[in-house]
């Protein structure tokens, strides 16, 4: 499965908001999307879903064109998962059951099938089966989030959008979610686009980053790759550093030492730093 | 002052969302609210500038008091109130009329508060979008919006409700660059945040848990004391890099101060 785009721009009431971008989307990656409000990071997904009907450029699936109406307008894109910001919003049925299987019953699935996706979409979530019979409206923040976005895994989606899928999230159920989702992208070799804000997350999830500025791709890079060796990039965007980068670029400057951890993740980083604090001589009791 | 006294509440009967909490706060703090979803925060919030009245206790502010429906409309001047999600703020048209609305109503001098539009749309940077629609603006600048029109109302109590999820990071230090200048400036500020590590300079925090106050103190005794991941929460950042350094020195917002001086020290 591989969506490429090429030297698509988006013009909208006169303004070109996207502006010739060219990328590879492959299959079984985590592609984290960021970029400052406003360049361009939910047009370039709505494009990728096929919501946005007119733009200029090439859109392909696995070298195909995706399929346009009579009229040459883009079509949604089926087998692509969007989950919007506070998808939350979007719940209305009266039951998590009927919440979940609304869609699948639209698209005519069977009974038997409705049953095993639900169960196999629940535990990935780590939702407890005693939900399904729940008013939706009456579960907490951190559940309402995970039904609806049970309710977008349920289709199976090939490529899921995740629009800031986080805020308004407390830290713990931030990570909860964040584990789910790459252990279902990971088990199910799906591609994931992360629209985020929260860097450190990027770092910590991403296989790769895409930086969006002022409507055009900075750059489409590995996630080690930009954070370890390329971090001009982020500057260039106007972005700050995740904190575990920023403290590995202080202790390279205050030590005069290049420093090469494992990964960009904090947990790498920790452990490099912390040996290079030992090695000082400072003190340590932890 | 802002005094809560034995207070109750709950939307349907029989589960209670706020349970017997007692607090002051005093004029000119800078506060911090935390605790996972569902802890209660929002509904403090409301309660605290009279949007919603409690079951049993009383909120007085001074000689004010939220059950008192006389008193309600000088309480809602006097306490400003941004809320998470800024599409259930705005009410107008333009970013302009969504600003000038709540000055209006206040009935300031149309001089001052053309000047107070300014200097509000201005500190968020939003200055070239007097003539936009609120809803046609994206999830980060409809938050810069909904945050300049009540800071535009001057009030003596800030209270921002996890206002700041739809921003990028330079947006959110915006908006906390402001609220610590209005801080300093006298105002009170009450900030309900997930976002840890911004609570390191307040004055003080105050930790909800299924309703309750578990903790009210500094923030260095809050992660000294307080088993935080029970709560739903997580360590900022400076707060891990101490543990893993083992580091002795107090904690400060600014780790790469702390890391710098320990280093240059040995």
């Amino acid at each position: 499965m591989v969506y490429e785009l090429n030297d698509v721009s988006v013009r909208i009431n006169g303004e070109e908001i996207l502006q010739s971008v060219s990328c590879t989307l492959k299959e079984g990656k985590w592609i984290s999307i960021i970029g400052q409000a406003g360049a361009g990071k939910s047009t370039f997904a709505k494009v990728i879903k096929g919501l946005i009907p007119f733009f200029k450029g090439e859109y392909t699936h696995n070298q195909q064109p995706l399929p346009r109406d009579s009229k040459g307008n883009m079509k949604v894109v089926p087998q692509i998962g969007y989950v919007f910001q506070f998808p939350e919003h979007q719940i209305f049925e009266t039951t998590v059951y009927k919440e979940l299987t609304f869609a699948p019953k639209v698209k005519g699935e069977s009974p038997e099938r409705l049953e095993e996706a639900i169960m196999m979409v629940m535990g990935q979530m780590g939702l407890s089966g005693d939900l399904l019979q729940e008013n939706p409206f009456q579960l907490s923040g951190g559940l309402k989030r995970l039904i609806a976005i049970a309710s977008v895994l349920i289709a199976e989606p090939e490529l899921l959008i995740l629009d800031e899928p986080t805020a308004g999230l407390d830290p713990i159920s931030r990570t909860a979610l964040l584990k789910q989702l790459k252990a279902w992208q990971g088990e199910k070799n799906r591609t994931v686009l992360f629209i985020s804000h929260q860097l450190e997350d990027v770092a910590e999830y991403s296989d790769e980053v895409m930086i969006f500025k002022k409507g055009r791709l900075l750059v489409h890079l590995d996630v080690n790759e930009l954070f370890l060796k390329h971090i001009a990039f982020m500057e260039q965007a106007g972005l700050p550093l995740p904190e575990p980068i920023q403290l590995l670029r202080l202790i390279e400057a205050i030590s005069g030492r290049i420093l090469e951890p494992a990964s960009c993740r904090e947990e790498d980083i920790m452990q490099l730093v912390r040996s290079v604090w030992q090695s000082r001589g400072l003190q340590n009791d932890g | 002052m802002l005094v809560f006294d034995q207070v109750d509440y709950h939307y349907r009967r029989g589960h209670p969302v706020l349970r017997q909490l007692s607090f002051e706060i005093h004029q000119g703090k800078f506060i911090s609210i935390i605790g996972g979803n569902g802890s209660g925060k929002s509904t403090l919030a409301k309660l605290m500038n009279g949007l919603l009245q409690p079951r049993e206790g009383q909120v007085k502010l001074d000689h004010l008091n939220t059950l008192k429906h006389e008193d309600l409309g000088r309480i809602r001047e006097l306490v400003g109130l941004v809320f998470q999600n800024p599409d259930d703020q705005f009410i107008t048209t333009s970013v302009l009329d969504e600003v000038v609305f709540g000055l209006e109503n206040l009935r300031v001098p149309r001089d001052e508060m053309a000047h107070r539009v300014n200097e509000a749309l201005k500190a968020v940077h939003m200055e070239d979008y007097v003539e936009a629609m609120p809803h046609q603006l994206s999830g980060g600048q409809k938050q810069r919006v909904a945050f300049a029109a009540v800071v535009a109302m001057d009030p003596s109590i800030l209270i921002v409700d996890e206002a700041t999820s739809m921003l990028d990071p330079q947006g959110r230090r915006d908006i906390l660059d402001v609220m610590h200048a209005l801080h300093r400036q006298g105002m009170t500020i009450i900030h309900i945040t997930h976002h840890m590590e911004e609570i390191l300079s307040s004055d003080r925090v105050l930790l909800l848990s299924n309703g309750e106050m578990a903790f009210d103190g500094t923030p260095s005794a809050l992660f000294s004391n307080v088993s935080i991941a029970e709560h739903q929460l997580a360590l900022p950042f400076a707060v891990r890099l101490h543990q893993a350094l083992g580091l002795n020195a107090p904690l400060c917002a600014d780790w790469k101060e702390t890391i710098t001086s320990l280093w240059s020290m040995s």
